[in-house]
């Protein structure tokens, strides 16, 4: 009788999933799926900008290992940048301002966030007049390098660093 | 007893690489670090950029804040996603914690992702300072360390200095049968730049024998011009056209390159050399 019980009650723990150490899935886990992850924000996203296929199949742009690739390659994207942002003379903006986001399988752009700090790594805050500009320039690029992944094209993420000296763009990177 | 302990560390350490690590700890009487080496090997096939390979490296060092390693390895992800704040918190801990091992490779990232020229050159010369052995080369290999310090102070406008610093360099890597796959390119743009186009075709003669690329074609051609040899001009601009197209360029899976040219560029010189050649 008392092997029948434990039988049972090992048969019920198999069937409830009680395991001693089962994983306990946080709400609001520290980390997305990948560092770097962007997630869809609805107040700040363009409605029309969708991925090809789900969030877990979003690659880096460096995973197909060919180096950044721009729609004209960098002549063309420093050639926009160059043309169109107007620096501010001033001696307070210097840093780094990064621009991260997502390109679907088509070579639409979406999700663009912004990061800025000093040179020396610390979080900073630049002129509006500067962040804007950038942001703008770079959403309104309007075809982005389609990278292919196993031959399929696929989605991916990208990043681009702008170098700021006293309020002028003088690098982009990478 | 202890010496067949030590003897069967010795036969580990030199015939199981990952592990071993972590028995040296074990063996130097270091147990924190030692669970926290075998909580990082808890990474191995997680993907850098995942939440699992995080999660693993803070648990490592939950058990030993020290670890060094596992704020290098932390940073890695951070350092590629272009996100510089957090990188370099992670990799700054790595470098207090162990400067020898870490220098080197926080110079190396400066350059090669963010362009923090001189953040690289104060990385690298530190590093110099500390170690009385060679300092090595750049993570990917492609660059020993002082010709990335070369480049640097090109980019920073120190242009003869960086010359003496690639050439010196240069010299010990000939030396050494070890030259890097652009090492002469970067030399003869310099040449190119302070007009020693002789000097600078001598270099890109050589680049074509250890590794032909379309920017060295490229190069040749604008001594070429420089010297108004016309014929070599227009032929090197093909050269490089004919490179580029058979994807023979200048690489790096993560940024572009110093010196590295795009087909704007070639198809400019293109032009520019048929026209000098039909004007003959």
């Amino acid at each position: 009788m008392n092997k029948r019980i434990a039988v049972a009650i090992a048969i019920l723990c198999i069937i409830s999933g009680c395991r001693p150490e089962a994983k306990v899935e946080h709400e609001d886990p520290k980390y997305l799926r990948w560092v770097g992850d962007i997630e869809p924000n609805p107040k700040i996203d363009n409605p029309d900008f969708k991925t090809c296929y789900s969030e877990e199949e979003i690659f880096q742009y460096f995973n197909v290992g060919e180096g950044p690739q721009y729609s004209g390659e960098k002549t063309a994207l420093l050639n926009e940048f160059n043309s169109k942002y107007k620096g501010i003379t001033d001696n307070n903006q210097n840093g780094l301002i990064r621009i991260r986001f997502v390109v679907n399988c088509k070579g639409e752009a979406g999700r663009f966030r912004i990061l800025q700090s000093d040179f020396g790594y610390n979080e900073a805050e630049f002129d509006q007049k500067i962040t804007s500009q950038l942001l703008e320039i770079t959403k309104g690029i309007s075809k982005w390098t389609i990278l292919y992944y196993d031959d399929v094209p696929s989605d991916y993420y990208i990043y681009l660093i702008f170098k700021i000296k006293n309020g002028h763009l003088t690098e982009i990177l990478p | 007893m202890k010496y067949l302990i030590l003897l069967g560390l010795l036969i580990l350490f030199f015939t199981s690489p990952a592990q071993i690590n972590c028995e040296a700890f074990k063996y130097y009487g270091d147990s924190l670090k030692y669970q926290a080496c075998l909580k990082t090997e808890e990474t191995e096939g997680h993907y850098q950029f995942s939440r699992e390979y995080q999660e693993i490296l803070d648990e490592a060092l939950a058990i030993d804040s020290t670890y060094d390693k596992a704020y290098y390895a932390k940073s890695i992800a951070y350092l590629k996603s272009g996100d510089f704040v957090t990188w370099k918190k992670l990799i700054d801990k790595a470098v207090e914690l162990d400067p020898e091992s870490y220098l080197g490779y926080r110079g190396w990232c400066r350059y090669q992702f963010f362009r923090d020229y001189e953040g690289a050159i104060q990385d690298i010369e530190q590093l110099d300072d500390l170690v009385e052995y060679d300092i090595g080369v750049s993570k990917n290999g492609t660059y020993h360390l002082n010709i990335a310090k070369g480049l640097c102070y090109k980019a920073i406008g120190e242009k003869d200095k960086a010359l003496d610093i690639i050439e010196a360099q240069i010299r010990l890597n000939e030396a050494e049968n070890f030259i890097g796959p652009y090492d002469y390119i970067h030399l003869g743009v310099l040449f190119l730049e302070k007009s020693r186009y002789q000097d600078a075709l001598e270099v890109f003669e050589k680049q074509s024998k250890t590794n032909e690329t379309a920017e060295n074609e490229y190069y040749s051609a604008l001594a070429f011009k420089a010297l108004q040899k016309n014929t070599e001009y227009l032929a090197a601009v093909e050269s490089a056209k004919t490179l580029y197209y058979a994807g023979k360029k200048m690489n790096d899976p993560y940024s572009n390159p110093l010196d590295k040219i795009f087909i704007a560029a070639i198809e400019e010189e293109h032009k520019e050399a048929l026209e000098r050649n039909a004007n003959q």
